[in-house]
């Protein structure tokens, strides 16, 4: 299968008075699997719509391979799109609705029958190919729209929400699958959640949407490492977020805030001075008694244990350092000792685990 | 946006208008136009002036007011019990309760109203049976309460159904969360409970009172001649169609009918909800007390009674050789039903005809103008579906006086036969008159369609026609089908239009024929006869539809689940 790469060529689109898309510029390479996050309503699934021809762009284009396919009508954009509900239809087969491409591509019979076998082969519902919709389990139907749209051997593969309708089990067992199927196929494929777990575990890159802009696009490390801004910090995983001021002390930074007063953040010149948020993940943050030799390259702070939720893996404690609330993670273990709340404890924190955003 | 439509579809969307504009639009303007001109063209209240100075109309306009809003109280009482019943309560009457539903569909009031005047006359059976006992005599069928007794009788079922729908439309979470804050017993009822159904029961009520204030048969075979509809179409057919009169009696029932629609749209302006979430459950329902029990299965089987006494009075009536002052034929024959055959048989084939060019063009329109509407931005689709549905506040005497006036004078083309004696035109009133009822039934079964639907088919290569062509059309089969039979049969009991157009007893249909049966003494046992079988063939074509009906819908139960 050829691949093919997708542009965006700064894409707005509103409806009524309301502003969907705003500017959107972006480049999808061939073969990759690309997802676009974003919570709702910040436009990911019509840009989605935008591609495959049923939402139309007020500005800007979108190229398939260098190809402006703004004019063409859907029907004959050979996109494939998995539709968030499925949108199989009531009144077909399984073997008709996977079919039904092939045969408005005009294939001769033979040859739409052996690429339906092969498509539900494929996605392992040959022996179901009888049955009507209604009577397949929501994974299966799922399946069926999968191989509904991969029957017609699209250039691009577009899946919104797919795994939503699925129950937790099903959604990660069938989120692996989907990224086999993709990675056989080689198809360039886009795929739009509001699950930055889903997205951050099977895609190449991550476009994050929010309003109607992309706030950042990286690699899913990238964007877990390195937020371009607060929304991204506060959207992709958990994080610690201070504003305050950023000065130039002797030899190093100074963060003077409400939160902490002020505190020296040894190490190279991190940013700009200013108005900034200094950020850094729960799980970096070490946890220890008074008393307890701490290195001293580490940022120190000293506070009380407020709250303390167990999730399995990990302990989330709540310390309230100062005026600050400061989440951190220690892992689980059988036999680790742990932390109650009203318990004085010290935080550590390595310097270079912390991101200053400009605010 | 930008433009969602293509040229065909502009060009179905304009011939549609020109359907409408010729058939509706034009000839109820004519009437509106002649109520309000003198002779020369110029604007003019004096026909108003005149109209309210005759006491005869000022009565008539009167008593039309009153038959159609006793009838709704008279309605209500029949329904509201009945509502009630089958969403509180465990109650295995909801099948004898959905039976009365369809009665009255299969069997107008005018065609009972013979026998009724049998059953329940001064010297009906009821009255000979309780003269006899206790020497009583119930005025059950004087005047106009004979015509609201009969019309209640037969159109309470409106006000059943939609209240029932609306009652098992209410979340129990509804009720739940009011009990949760406190409310109970009666107050529960009065603060969540009805207010939530209201709006079922308003739009039954308005549908009752048009449906009465439009009748003009049936206080005409009950005698009842000073009420408005029979009055336009006495002026028309008797003074003739210049008379202003008979125009400005028109308006004041268009009037009255657009206020009956508006007001109870107006009342319930933003207020009907249906609160039924996915997953959610209705109303939880209790066992019946004994005593309550008693009441409930006492309440249906009156009910019962009363409804079935029309048609089992019509079909001693089709039996009987002669039948006056005994409580039930003496003497029983074939003769009417030999009548029947020997004279009419022609007027079956004539409804056939009609009501099967009615409600094929009825559901090509509906399909048309709900697809337009919903799936396309063309300019003026709502306009059109306006325009459609406005027909339900045309009353059939006001639309067959406008074709009248409006095709006078129009010759068939090539031939020099007047059109408005062209049979197709009252195949073309039935159209016009059932295409609300087509039309609704074809917007709700493409608004089941997800469009996403549709999207996937065109995603998957097939163009706009082609999609339709296989998966819109497939899919709302059931719905068009659902119009098809609703529109037939309700086509094929109507008469008030009907009463305008016929101009050839040749070109009558069955509704027409029964209707001239029953003007005379001697045809009533022929007239009940072809009321019979009218009746047992749109019965027998109301329970196959919904035959298909129901097999169809377990098949495509996932549309459900998607919404």
């Amino acid at each position: 299968m050829a691949k093919v790469k997708v542009e965006f060529q700064d894409i707005a689109l509103a409806f009524g008075k309301t502003e969907v898309l705003r500017g959107i510029s972006l480049a999808i390479e061939p073969g990759e699997f690309f997802a676009l996050l974003g919570p709702s309503g910040s436009g990911k699934s019509t840009l989605l719509r935008v591609i495959a021809g049923f939402a139309q762009a007020k500005t800007g284009r979108v190229l398939l391979d260098g190809q402006d396919i703004s004019a063409v009508p859907p029907w004959k954009r050979d996109i494939g799109m998995v539709f968030q509900n499925y949108a199989l239809w009531p009144h077909m087969t399984v073997e008709d609705n996977v079919a039904f491409g092939l045969q408005e591509r005009k294939l001769p019979r033979d040859e739409v029958k052996r690429k339906v076998a092969a498509a539900l082969d494929l996605v392992g519902l040959a022996e179901l190919a009888a049955r009507r919709p209604s009577q397949l389990s929501g994974g299966q139907q799922q399946r069926v729209a999968l191989a509904r749209t991969i029957a017609i051997e699209p250039k691009v593969l577009l899946l919104d929400e797919p795994l939503s309708n699925l129950d937790a089990k099903l959604r990660v067992h069938m989120r692996v699958e989907l990224l086999a199927l993709q990675r056989k196929l080689g198809v360039t494929t886009l795929f739009v959640t509001h699950d930055q777990e889903e997205a951050l575990s099977i895609s190449d890159r991550v476009a994050v949407l929010d309003a109607g802009v992309i706030q950042q696009i990286g690699t899913p490390v990238e964007l877990f490492d390195r937020p371009a801004n607060r929304f991204i910090a506060n959207f992709v995983g958990t994080i610690n977020l201070y504003p305050g001021r950023l000065k130039t002390g002797a030899g190093a930074m100074v963060f003077e805030s409400d939160a902490f007063g002020t505190l020296t953040l040894p190490g190279a010149a991190l940013a700009a001075p200013g108005e900034v948020e200094i950020a850094f993940r729960p799980h970096v943050v070490a946890l220890c008694r008074i008393g307890a030799p701490v290195d001293a390259s580490l940022i120190r702070l000293e506070g009380r244990v407020a709250a303390r939720e167990f999730l399995g893996e990990f302990i989330r404690y709540t310390v309230k350092s100062g005026a600050a609330d400061v989440i951190s993670d220690q892992a689980h273990y059988t036999g680790a000792s742990s932390f109650s709340p009203g318990d004085a404890v010290q935080l550590a924190i390595q310097p270079q685990q912390i991101r200053v955003l400009a605010r | 946006m930008s433009r969602r439509y293509t040229l065909p579809q502009a060009a179905l969307a304009l011939l549609i208008a020109l359907f409408l504009a010729v058939f509706l639009v034009v000839p109820v303007l004519n009437v509106m136009y002649v109520a309000f001109t003198n002779s020369d063209g110029s604007l003019t209240l004096a026909h108003f002036r005149s109209f309210f100075q005759l006491t005869l109309m000022r009565e008539a306009f009167y008593n039309s007011l009153y038959v159609g809003g006793m009838s709704v109280v008279v309605s209500s009482i029949f329904a509201l019990p009945l509502a009630y019943f089958t969403a509180r309560f465990q109650f295995r009457g909801a099948l004898l309760i959905q039976t009365l539903g369809v009665l009255p569909l299969i069997m107008p009031p005018f065609v009972g109203a013979t026998a009724m005047q049998l059953l329940f006359g001064r010297s009906g059976s009821l009255n000979l049976i309780l003269g006899d006992w206790f020497g009583l005599n119930l005025p059950l069928m004087e005047g106009l309460n004979a015509v609201v007794f009969v019309e209640a009788l037969h159109y309470f079922p409106f006000i059943l159904l939609n209240l029932t729908v609306a009652l098992n439309n209410i979340d129990s979470a509804m009720e739940e969360s009011a009990q949760n804050l406190g409310a109970s017993g009666f107050r529960l009822f009065r603060r969540i409970v009805f207010p939530l159904a209201l709006p079922g029961y308003i739009a039954g009520a308005a549908l009752v009172f048009l449906k009465v204030f439009d009748d003009v048969a049936t206080p005409l075979v009950l005698n009842v001649t000073d009420i408005l509809a029979a009055q336009a179409y006495f002026r028309i057919t008797s003074i003739g169609i210049d008379d202003p009169i008979g125009y400005v009696a028109s308006v004041i029932m268009v009037l009255a009918s657009i206020t009956a629609l508006w007001g109870s749209t107006w009342v319930m302006r933003g207020k009907d909800y249906a609160t039924l979430q996915r997953g959610g459950s209705s109303l939880a329902t209790r066992k019946l007390g004994p005593w309550q029990a008693l009441f409930a299965y006492g309440w249906i089987v009156l009910v019962l009674l009363l409804v079935l006494s029309p048609h089992l009075g019509l079909v001693l009536l089709s039996f009987s050789r002669m039948w006056s002052f005994t409580i039930i034929p003496e003497t029983y024959t074939l003769a009417n039903y030999a009548a029947v055959f020997r004279d009419s048989p022609f007027m079956l084939w004539n409804s056939l005809l009609y009501c099967g060019i009615a409600a094929g063009l009825d559901v090509a329109i509906g399909t048309a103008i709900a697809y337009l509407m919903l799936r396309t931005n063309l300019p003026g689709r709502r306009l059109l579906d306006f325009v459609a549905s406005a027909a339900v506040a045309i009353p059939g005497i006001v639309l067959g006086i406008g074709y009248l006036r409006t095709f006078r004078g129009f010759n068939l083309p090539f031939t020099d036969l007047p059109f408005v004696s062209f049979w197709m035109i009252i195949a073309f009133a039935f159209t016009v008159r059932r295409l609300p009822y087509a039309l609704r039934s074809c917007v709700a079964a493409l608004q089941q369609i997800h469009p996403s639907m549709e999207e996937a088919a065109e995603n998957l290569g097939a163009n706009n026609r082609r999609t339709v062509l296989r998966i819109v059309v497939p899919l709302i089969a059931g719905g068009m089908l659902a119009g098809f039979v609703t529109s037939f049969l309700t086509a094929a009991v109507e008469i008030s239009a009907t009463l305008m157009l016929v101009s050839a007893t040749s070109d009558a249909p069955a509704s027409y024929g029964i209707y001239l049966y029953m003007q005379s003494i001697v045809g009533r046992g022929p007239g009940a006869a072809l009321g019979v079988i009218t009746v047992l063939l749109v019965g027998l074509g109301t329970y196959a539809s919904h035959r298909i009906m129901r097999a169809r819908s377990t098949r495509f139960d996932t549309l459900q689940a998607l919404k």
